[in-house]
């Protein structure tokens, strides 16, 4: 009754190939965005000073659920713009994901080569010669893993042009399986630590904006204290921390971190003692910061995919022979979609590095069941639509943590600790051939219905 | 108005003495004809006579052994589809190719992808590629912008897209087929696929439109109104067409110049009325009473 198209007319082509077709749509995304910006943070914020919520609730909230979700959401929409909209089967979604978060990490500590020599005792010594300056700009970080990752990408798009549908798949395998090896042997990738295990510095986040030292106003004299940056997201600043500060507040009067736990910190000394205080990437900011990336990323996606370039790539998928007889060039059109897919995939690495785990063992964090989820997440969500992307990434991303938050209830029932562990898989997997039975073409097709019924109503036709 | 009143322009396409052969099958022996610009060329012939076969050659699907094809005036090198189209030859299918994940308005706008070209690559090509500048260094630079742009869907761009829209709809409107403007093509009846296919190859402003079979399925109506729309492109536009098409009676109503090919081999070329009157084309298509059979009698 009140979701339908009456009485919108565009009278302007500019206006009918807008993104929405309905302003409920538009009306329904913006307030979306400000629940995600807005809402969310504030409203978790409330919570816990309400004492409703403990503050470990809410980290845990945000380190282990939003930002993976936020995470997810990027890399499906970089896989569903390959298989979704151009039709490439990839498998190598995680590597290239591994290339985005690697970039990510040779850039922020200067591209670090071994140099080794022999010092006067005759030991072998080596150490690490920086040949760039390193870069703390989160963003510039991203940018630059989405750039190296779509070369990359294109490379291993290179055989699209003979191979198609499962051998294609094969094919991407390769890069997967060369990427990982890569991320575990290549010890220049790594700083050549025994662990190989990359872990991003702590980054000055917006210097751009402060790059001075930050000074301490004390409004209400006694327990806090405020940054003149008033934006203070992820990575780290050095404060200067007056004598008996509780919390430190920015300008715009946002929290960014509890200021009594980062006392029980090995650094509270100092910052009692009046010394400079680092403060960590609250959680807050993380999201924030991830979350305004993936909005970004997902109306370029949206952009390219109504233009020229998406219709190419629709065209390709669709009937390849027709497409060429067009004056579609299939080479082009496909690295295209290797290299854009790729960015975006590079870049949800990067976020997964920088804002998610902060250090990671490559050749864990992107086997091949990572690649599997993400092809998952864009088959369940929906090939070729961008909300499945999104749908499809909460779907995999948020199942099983619901499952195991109702663990405890079962285990009451079953006693058995392995079973219910088993059974938390099978309800998951029972779950995705339920939905891929009911609705082959994904939760997007679902939504559509939905929305198509809803314009009905309340008729049934 | 008959047909041998008509006026035709110069040559557009010349097939020369085209032989093209799959392993040890001949698909087609040694067929030549020539297609002048305005005219609506038939191709006719029982089946497997080597029709498609010959379309897939004209847009470079399919690469002769021997042979050459001279069009508009230059002989062509042996070149890929895209090239082809670029050249300015559509084609629409026997069994329809539409894209059936998109809308009508989506396949007809794809049609347009020749002729949209990046704000930022347009004025490289207006402005900067005679410059003495490093142009290694320039067009790189323009077709990134023009990326940029494609993902902001913002200024030239839009502006760009605004303008193909106009194109598309006036094709759209033409073919009459503006209620469907928003319906996946895959949810649309046979008849109006084939509409809409042939809007996508009316949208590429093709020099010489290839149309494989346009009425193959379609019942009484939709034929006339298919005729309706190939007769009307060629008389007002003066679209040049080459059609394969079974039903005689269209083919001899609306073509002005008719090759019967038959088993590969070229057996008749002229007007419809020459052809209809060909013994050998009456032969291959009615059949030959062998002379044992006749003897028996």
């Amino acid at each position: 009754m009140f979701y339908r198209e009456a009485g919108q007319f565009y009278t302007t082509y500019a206006k009918d190939q807008g993104i929405f077709q309905l302003k409920q749509d538009k009306y329904g995304l913006w307030g979306l965005l400000f629940f995600a910006f807005l809402v969310v943070p504030i409203g978790l914020y409330l919570l816990v000073q309400g004492g409703v919520m403990a503050g470990t609730t809410k980290d845990y909230l945000y380190n282990s659920i939003l930002l993976l979700l936020l995470v997810n959401c990027m890399a499906a929409m970089g896989l569903n713009i390959l298989t979704g909209y151009c039709g490439q089967i990839s498998l190598g979604t995680a590597a290239f994901m591994g290339v985005g978060a690697f970039t990510a990490y040779k850039f922020s500590t200067g591209m670090n080569y071994r140099v080794q020599k022999e010092d006067n005792a005759g030991e072998l010594v080596s150490t690490l010669v920086p040949i760039l300056p390193q870069i703390d700009n989160p963003i510039a970080l991203i940018l630059l893993a989405g750039a190296v990752t779509a070369i990359v990408g294109v490379l291993f798009g290179l055989p699209s042009l003979r191979i198609k549908g499962f051998y294609l798949a094969v094919a991407t395998l390769a890069a997967q399986f060369f990427l990982v090896w890569c991320f575990s042997r290549v010890e220049w990738l790594y700083d050549y630590t025994s662990s190989s295990t990359i872990q991003i510095p702590l980054l000055k986040v917006l210097s751009f904006i402060e790059t001075g030292t930050i000074t301490f106003g004390m409004p209400d004299g006694s327990t806090k204290a405020v940054s003149v940056s008033g934006f203070l997201v992820a990575g780290s600043e050095t404060l200067k921390v007056p004598d008996g500060a509780k919390t430190i507040v920015s300008a715009s009067g946002f929290i960014l971190t509890d200021f009594s736990k980062a006392l029980s910190s090995p650094d509270a000394s100092r910052a009692v003692t009046g010394e400079t205080f680092r403060i960590y990437p609250v959680p807050e900011t993380k999201y924030i910061f991830s979350l305004a990336i993936v909005v970004v990323f997902a109306f370029i996606m949206k952009n390219l995919v109504r233009g020229r370039i998406g219709r190419a790539w629709m065209a390709i998928r669709d009937m390849d022979i027709a497409a060429q007889l067009i004056g579609i060039r299939p080479l082009a059109t496909k690295l295209l979609a290797f290299a854009v897919s790729s960015f975006f995939c590079g870049v949800a690495g990067a976020m997964l590095l920088i804002f998610y785990l902060g250090a990671l063992e490559g050749a864990e964090a992107f086997n091949i069941n990572e690649s599997f989820s993400i092809l998952f997440m864009v088959i369940i969500g929906g090939l070729g639509s961008i909300t499945g992307s999104f749908l499809g990434a909460a779907f995999i991303t948020l199942t099983p943590i619901i499952l195991i938050n109702v663990q405890p209830a079962i285990s009451d029932v079953f006693q058995d600790k392995a079973l219910v562990e088993h059974i938390q898989f099978m309800v998951f997997g029972a779950l995705i051939i339920l939905f891929l039975i009911m609705e082959p073409l994904g939760l997007s097709r679902l939504w559509q219905i939905a929305k198509e019924k809803l314009r009905q109503w309340p008729f049934p036709y | 108005m008959s047909a041998t009143e008509r006026q035709f322009g110069d040559v557009l396409l010349k097939v020369d003495n085209i032989t093209l052969r799959f392993g040890g099958v001949k698909a087609i022996t040694d067929v030549s004809f020539e297609i002048r610009e305005k005219q609506i060329f038939a191709i006719i012939g029982p089946n497997g006579a080597g029709k498609t076969s010959m379309l897939n050659v004209i847009n470079g699907f399919y690469h002769p052994q021997e042979g050459t094809i001279t069009y508009k005036g230059n002989p062509r090198q042996q070149m890929k589809p895209h090239e082809a189209a670029e050249t300015g030859i559509a084609r629409t299918f026997q069994n329809v190719a539409l894209f059936r994940g998109m809308s009508t308005l989506d396949n007809v706008m794809t049609g347009r992808l020749l002729k949209m070209s990046g704000p930022a690559l347009r004025y490289y090509h207006q402005k900067l590629a005679n410059l003495p500048v490093i142009n290694y260094l320039t067009y790189p630079a323009m077709w990134f912008g023009d990326l940029i742009l494609d993902s902001l869907y913002w200024g030239p761009y839009q502006r760009e897209e605004v303008k193909h829209r106009k194109a598309a709809e006036e094709v759209i409107d033409f073919l009459e087929i503006q209620s469907i403007r928003r319906t996946p093509v895959g949810r649309l009846p046979y008849g109006l696929q084939k509409r809409v296919e042939l809007g996508r190859a009316l949208a590429m402003e093709p020099d010489l439109l290839l149309l494989d079979e346009p009425m193959a399925g379609m019942n009484l109506e939709e034929k006339e109104d298919m005729c309706r729309f190939i007769i009307d492109l060629n008389h007002e536009f003066g679209t040049t067409m080459a059609l394969i098409e079974h039903d005689m009676g269209v083919v001899m109503d609306i073509s002005d110049q008719v090759v019967v090919l038959n088993y590969g081999r070229k057996i008749a070329d002229g007007t419809p009325n020459e052809v209809q009157a060909d013994q050998d084309v009456i032969d291959a298509y009615l059949g030959v009473a062998h002379e044992a059979d006749l003897e028996e009698k």
